[in-house]
């Protein structure tokens, strides 16, 4: 048997995602135990209509959040207890409303930082109900095999260590948290383990006393001994053992109390717990307290290191004495393992998973991001550049301090042409259209293609090919007429031979002067003498340029558009951004703009 | 708990119309002359000057100055701003005005379990600490207030007679809604004067203790609090409780001067019986601290190096309970951060650090901790099969 969350209870969860963490710590109790989940409900107004995911062995149970407890309870009428896990400045009416609820017999909190007074008053109300009120600071009660009831027992591990798939002998009573588990785990290593164990919370008054429990304890026949572990300050201790000393009880009882430290400190010093103070007098200091127990006939060790030994002594007289029967341990194979995570598994190396995505380039699991393998800050003070960057990324390779500046000056050179081009006037039509910027620059970006700086690509792979195929140019002519139709990168709507593309002699003249070779340059070059001989405007535009350099710099055909892409990218945040400063307003065509060739306006014959 | 000094204390009291008497908390004696040039009663009744800081035995340091006009008041404030006494430098001096008066009462309200208790002593001054017996008890359940009859009844046990019974039972009435309203844990006036002029009940020096977990609901709380052991927070454990307000979980530091032996365990419960230990194996504790809830890496480092910068320490006790949910590996990982910076800073020489834990992940945060003998830390560590406090024992054993 145990007290106060058994086999019987159902809760109700009362908080956020807080609340869900707790329910996951149950869950695993209830998959330790091969039991179902006794989480029915979670109450938190925000999130009311949704429902909560918690896992479960390797499963996911769906449980609904309703708005208030009296909803919960209606449509799960077996509710009977409380978790409570919101914020303090709510837990107070969080905690009345659970308690006026029909259906409900137990709450604990686990709030910290509650206001006494709103403590003092949830613990009146619920003694004047007749229903018990756990804590405020309460990690929780968890009872061996049946039932947990918030935090308490810490980690899936702990609780199999703790032996807390089945009943022990030993209730225990705590104010602090670790310490409960302490004691649980000196209980399953000195003795059979636990009934009950109870955190009541460290606050000056907690809702319910060590008296009311222990009261509770001595009707139940499976626990044999209770374990107190005290703290100075208050008078719960001398009133559990005026409760002790009063007649002669069933039960052991074993205590210890902290705070004997505050005899050598300066006065006024206060440690630990809210409720851990000293009073005027001197009362509810730890050694009243701790004498108090030992007159009232408690088994009292000098120290919390002593408890362990005192544990086991009590446990073997109660085996002793019969009152005990020793129980087989449960063998490994049945308790189950909590299921691992992919990543634990496969670190453990139990399982071996095809990955989704494969990819070549960059790595962020450490405390930086590493391009092809160099750590972006050591790229950064070794003195490289964006356009080392886009060499490691683009096409993992460190590239050379002169190709870099090439790349950098193809860069400056098609940041921009203006407002007028395709990609620029996409991003202005949405920035007065209120679109924002990842939105208008990537209306820009749309125009990117065939007709509007999307030749970059198509440019350096022909030339490659005729390069690569020692094409003369009359071939190159002939095959592209043959199969491709005109040379991309030959050609502009309005630069010629007598107006020629500033940018390309730039770009031209700038990779010439460097004296390497440039077989895909001179290429383009001799194909340009060839068409601009024809046709005025068949010259080699900056698509052309950009893309005969760039393969001759070793970068994949593939990548090549990326430098249009990239590049314009400046220019396309540029606009949005002027257009925004201006608060430009949005914008429509002229009717003089269209020449409207829709048919006149005419009757709409009758619907066959 | 929290105290709250005499200046807001009496704001607080005022609030709820108890009479107390003129007062001004200033910081310098330029602004007191001012004052005063500015207030009728600074130049008519006597006054009082007092260091306004959390210090005990005022009286004895001569922080407390008596019967002086204006111009003493200034020349007081003078010789007590920026007076350095032990770690506290006064920065604040209260001037009130010297009520005239015969008889002292006594009047308090305090906290209880089952709600608060009116105190009420027909003595007050030092002579209700003597005469503890003559002061007279009202239990208030919690949720309810005292009525008229039931004060009056108070009063006249306390020896209260005439006129007074009405006229204490209203101020204790009036105590008990500031107490009420205020998230009070302890209110108290001594003493209680009556003014002579014009027979009123003023309280003329007050004790507020008030619950720092209500502040949420109390917006003008505008005041800082101030540290109860009689003396002013340092700087590190400001430093501390600045990060312990603005995280999940807490972090606490108090540091205790002379202590060799340094505190860094986890747990309000369990740093406590770690403290006992030290104490009890004839240890000289340097400080407590605490951390707990799960908090933040970040947090528990800045614990650590305030931990570790303690002066002259020999150990430091990285003890824990099994945490239910504090993040071992998390949580150890700032103390780690915590330890390395303080030796790159040159401390921890000779400083013996000692661990025992348990809890999520304890299994990873543990071998971390171990693997710091390699970077030539000093370091003992233990895992759950180590009772509690035997770390203690280890670290303090006569050789």
């Amino acid at each position: 048997m145990s007290i106060l969350a058994n086999k019987d209870t159902h809760v109700v969860i009362q908080g956020g995602v807080a609340g869900q963490n707790a329910a996951r710590r149950m869950a695993e109790f209830c998959y330790l135990n091969k039991k179902s989940l006794y989480v029915d409900a979670f109450v938190y107004p925000p999130d009311a209509g949704k429902t909560n995911e918690i896992a479960y062995g390797s499963g996911l149970i769906m449980i609904p959040v309703y708005k208030t407890v009296a909803e919960a309870t209606k449509n799960h009428p077996q509710i009977n207890t409380s978790l409570v896990y919101i914020g303090a400045d709510r837990a107070s009416a969080g905690g009345m409303e659970a308690l006026n609820d029909p259906n409900i017999k137990v709450v604990s909190m686990i709030t910290e930082g509650v206001p006494e007074k709103d403590a003092k008053l949830l613990g009146a109300h619920a003694r004047k109900l007749g229903k018990v009120f756990n804590g405020p600071s309460s990690i929780g009660i968890i009872s061996s095999g049946s039932c947990r009831l918030g935090v308490i027992g810490g980690a899936y591990d702990n609780l199999v260590s703790c032996k807390l798939y089945r009943e022990g002998s030993f209730g225990v009573i705590t104010k602090s948290g670790g310490l409960s588990n302490e004691i649980i785990w000196i209980c399953s290593q000195f003795a059979d383990g636990i009934t009950t164990a109870i955190g009541i919370g460290g606050d000056a008054y907690p809702g319910t006393d060590y008296v009311s429990y222990l009261e509770m304890f001595e009707q139940d026949p499976q626990t044999k001994a209770v374990v107190i572990v005290g703290e100075m300050g208050g008078d719960l201790e001398e009133r559990a053992a005026e409760w002790y000393g009063a007649k002669k009880r069933r039960i052991k009882l074993l205590a210890v109390v902290s705070g004997f430290c505050q005899e050598s400190l300066p006065k006024g010093m206060k440690f630990g717990h809210a409720g851990a103070k000293e009073g005027m007098k001197g009362e509810g200091s730890a050694r009243s307290k701790s004498d108090a127990l030992k007159k009232a006939g408690a088994i009292v060790p000098a120290t919390f290191g002593a408890l362990g030994p005192a544990i086991k002594e009590t446990y073997e007289e109660l085996v002793k004495s019969g009152q005990v029967k020793p129980v087989a341990d449960v063998a490994p194979v049945d308790v189950p393992k909590l299921p691992k995570s992919v990543e634990q598994a496969m670190k453990d190396n139990e399982v071996t998973v095809v990955p989704l995505i494969r990819t070549t380039i960059s790595d962020d699991r450490g405390d930086e991001p590493c391009y092809d393998g160099y750590p972006a800050s050591e790229l950064i003070n070794k003195g490289y550049e964006i356009p080392h960057i886009i060499g490691l990324l683009w096409d993992k390779r460190l590239i050379s301090k002169q190709d870099a500046e090439i790349v950098k000056r193809i860069l400056m050179l098609s940041a921009d042409h203006g407002p007028c081009v395709s990609g620029a006037y996409a991003t202005i039509l949405a920035a007065c259209a209120g679109i924002g910027l990842s939105q208008a620059v990537a209306a820009g970006m749309i125009m990117i293609g065939p007709r509007f700086g999307g030749a970059v690509t198509d440019a350096g792979r022909f030339f490659k090919y005729a390069v690569d195929h020692k094409m003369s140019v009359d071939e190159f002519l002939t095959y592209m007429k043959k199969n491709h139709g005109p040379v991309p990168g030959i050609g502009h709507r309005v630069k010629s031979l007598r107006n020629p593309d500033k940018r390309v002699k730039e770009l031209v003249g700038y990779v010439k002067s460097l004296n390497t070779k440039t077989p895909c340059l001179d290429f383009a070059l001799s194909v340009e003498q060839v068409t601009a001989a024809k046709k005025d405007n068949l010259i080699l535009n900056v698509d052309g340029t950009m893309a005969a350099v760039l393969v001759d710099i070793g970068f994949p055909v593939d990548s090549l558009n990326g430098f249009f892409i990239l590049a314009r990218t400046i220019g396309l945040i540029g606009h949005w951004v002027d257009q925004k400063r201006q608060e430009s307003r949005l914008i429509r065509l002229f009717d003089f703009l269209v020449n409207y060739a829709a048919p006149k306006r005419r009757e709409v014959p009758p619907l066959k | 708990m929290a105290k709250v000094l005499e200046g807001p204390g009496m704001g607080l009291m005022k609030k709820w119309g108890i009479a107390v008497p003129n007062y001004v908390v200033v910081t310098s004696t330029d602004e007191l002359a001012k004052l005063g040039e500015a207030n009728e009663w600074m130049k008519k009744s006597k006054l009082v000057a007092k260091a306004h800081e959390a210090m005990g035995s005022r009286f004895k340091l001569g922080l407390v100055k008596v019967g002086l006009d204006l111009k003493g008041a200034v020349a007081a404030a003078k010789e007590m701003l920026g007076r350095q006494v032990g770690s506290i430098t006064i920065t604040q001096v209260i001037v009130s005005e010297m009520v005239p008066h015969k008889e002292e009462y006594y009047v308090a309200v305090k906290s209880t379990r089952d709600g608060s208790e009116v105190l009420v002593a027909n003595c007050g001054g030092i002579e209700v600490e003597s005469n503890w017996d003559r002061v007279k008890k009202l239990q208030v359940d919690v949720g309810e207030k005292p009525s008229e009859a039931a004060l009056e009844k108070l009063a006249k046990e306390a020896g209260f007679s005439g006129g007074l019974v009405k006229k204490v039972a209203e101020f204790a009435g009036k105590m008990f809604t500031c107490f009420d309203s205020e998230d009070a844990q302890y209110l108290e006036v001594n003493p209680v004067v009556v003014r002579e002029s014009d027979g009123e009940l003023i309280a003329l020096d007050a004790v507020t203790l008030l619950d720092g977990d209500a502040k949420f609901r109390h917006p003008d709380w505008n005041f800082a609090f101030a540290a109860e052991f009689g003396r002013a927070y340092t700087k590190d454990e400001l430093d501390v409780m600045a990060v312990d307000s603005k995280i999940k979980g807490s972090v606490k530091f108090i540091q205790i001067l002379g202590g060799n032996i340094a505190m860094l365990p986890a747990g309000g419960g369990a740093s406590v019986y770690y403290s006992d230990a030290v104490v009890a194996r004839g240890g000289q504790l340097a400080n407590y601290a605490e951390y707990s809830g799960d908090p933040p890496d970040w947090a528990v480092e800045v614990l650590t190096e305030k931990v570790a910068s303690l002066p002259d320490i020999k150990h430091i006790i990285v003890g824990g309970a099994i945490a239910n949910f504090t993040d071992v590996k998390k949580t150890f990982g700032g103390i780690i951060a915590g330890f390395r910076k303080a030796k790159g800073e040159g401390k921890l020489k000779g400083v013996k650090i000692w661990v025992r834990r348990g809890g999520p992940n304890e299994k990873e945060g543990l071998e971390l901790m171990r693997k710091l003998k390699d970077e030539g830390f000093d370091i003992h560590v233990y895992d759950r099969k180590t009772p509690l406090t035997d770390i203690v024992d280890m670290a303090l054993e006569k050789k």
